[in-house]
């Protein structure tokens, strides 16, 4: 309703898909012509239709906060007559569309949640309902005609229109899991040729494939000996994971790194072995203390606890 | 021979085979017969193939260099191979080429120190 300049790329419809869409609606030439031949009335009855419309999502809460801005409500009045003109003004083709498309985006754009758009449609239709019923309250059967043909256009609009709404959706959902992707999965040297690699959240193939050229490119510029991979924060392990993990662990043994493998938490351990996932090849441990204590021990540190930790030697007095 | 694709150098009982291009299958059948033969020639006890240069290694030469490391066992030494790059070691799991039963190594450094071999000199010049 505001703002036009920052709405996303308009989102274009097949003519095939239009025509596919009409058909199943049934929405045919007979439809146009009735429609265009109310378009009269409708201009007659715009003006009021507009104002109810208005007197009617000023009277919700959740629709006023909308309109707060008299200029702006001045504004879309103006754009919601033009709407309401243009249903019967006939040519309902791939120009009607992209229209509607757009209104659609508008709509998504200013966060209109899909409820009131419903609602606001529903309304619409009553509110031509009762100015047939006025104007056609002799011949029943034309105003039926006429809502019918009504109804059918208002449903082709409908549909475009909460298309945005999942499209904008779907796009949200495609951009957040590029992001969730790309949080990289850090390689950390955690003493002079002893890598750490923790992992955290779900490992799928393409992630499975960076995670390891990642480590395979960090055991050569640390030269790292043995790599410490720390799966406490995957979730779950299926087969084709736990192959991604067994693959990593080769692959940094072909260039002479020993992979420690910890932190499998007892459900997955149970899962792997019930599927028989065989990790006979890789060498495991409990938790990642357990796992640097090993590596540490691989590469012949000794870590000893020297003094006791700062703050707690005048605790110990007596 | 291979002896220019391949050339053998020996340094005391460690013998060290560096690729320096692209060997066709011949090749590595004739780098696996002149290993074994040198090994027993000149009672190797450590056998280091330095395969850094290649960007590719197919099951051929997987299966080459394990059977070399499991020929040197039986008579006595010890196969490292060293110098697999970050992409060849990802493609090889990919392949299933995992040199299972082979000892690796990050380069001939690593390989050297695992060995306990040691160049250089043992004290510092006069």
């Amino acid at each position: 309703m505001a703002n036009h300049e920052t709405l996303p790329a308009e989102t274009s419809i097949s003519r095939e898909e239009v025509l596919r869409r009409k058909a199943f609606l049934e929405f045919t030439e007979d439809d146009v012509a009735v429609l265009e031949g109310v378009n009269d009335l409708a201009t007659q009855y715009a003006e009021s239709m507009i104002e109810d419309f208005y007197k009617h999502l000023m009277a919700f809460e959740e629709t006023r906060t909308f309109f707060a801005d008299p200029e702006l409500l001045r504004h879309v009045k103006e754009m919601q007559k033009a709407y309401f003109m243009r249903l019967t003004q006939g040519h309902y083709d791939q120009e009607y569309v992209a229209n509607r498309i757009r209104i659609g985006q508008v709509h998504e754009h200013v966060g209109l949640p899909v409820k009131s758009y419903f609602g606001m449609y529903c309304f619409y239709l009553r509110a031509v309902l009762k100015r047939l019923r006025e104007e056609y309250g002799e011949a029943p059967e034309q105003a039926f005609a006429i809502f019918n043909s009504l109804m059918k256009l208002t449903f082709f609009d409908i549909g475009l229109a909460i298309d945005t709404y999942i499209e904008s959706r779907e796009r949200t959902i495609e951009g957040q899991q590029e992001a969730i992707r790309e949080l990289s999965t850090p390689v950390l040297l955690l003493r002079p040729g002893l890598l750490l690699l923790p992992i955290i959240g779900l490992i799928d193939t393409r992630r499975a494939r960076q995670l390891t050229e990642q480590l395979l490119r960090s055991v050569r510029t640390n030269r790292a000996a043995v790599v410490v991979i720390d799966v406490t924060g995957v979730p779950s392990v299926d087969t084709k994971v736990a192959n991604h993990l067994v693959q990593t662990v080769e692959a940094a043994r072909l260039m002479g790194a020993v992979s420690i493998v910890s932190g499998i938490a007892p459900d997955i351990a149970q899962t792997m072995v019930r599927l028989g996932i065989d990790l006979r090849r890789i060498r495991t441990v409990g938790d990642l203390q357990s796992g640097i204590e090993e590596a540490e021990r691989l590469l012949g540190y000794r870590v000893v606890k020297e003094r006791p930790a700062d703050g707690q030697g005048e605790k110990e007095g007596p | 021979m291979n002896r220019s694709r391949a050339p053998i150098l020996k340094l005391g009982e460690t013998l060290i085979a560096s690729v320096q291009e692209a060997l066709m299958d011949a090749d590595l059948v004739g780098l696996r017969d002149e290993l074994v033969a040198e090994v027993k020639k000149y009672r190797a006890t450590c056998v280091i193939i330095d395969v850094t240069v290649l960007d590719v290694l197919d099951s051929f030469a997987a299966r080459t260099l394990r059977h070399i490391a499991q020929m040197t066992q039986l008579l006595g030494a010890r196969t490292v191979i060293v110098g697999i790059q970050p992409d060849v070691a990802f493609a090889m799991v990919q392949l299933g080429l995992t040199l299972e039963g082979t000892e690796t190594a990050l380069d001939l450094e690593d390989a050297l120190s695992r060995l306990k071999i040691r160049v250089g000199r043992e004290r510092s010049a006069q």
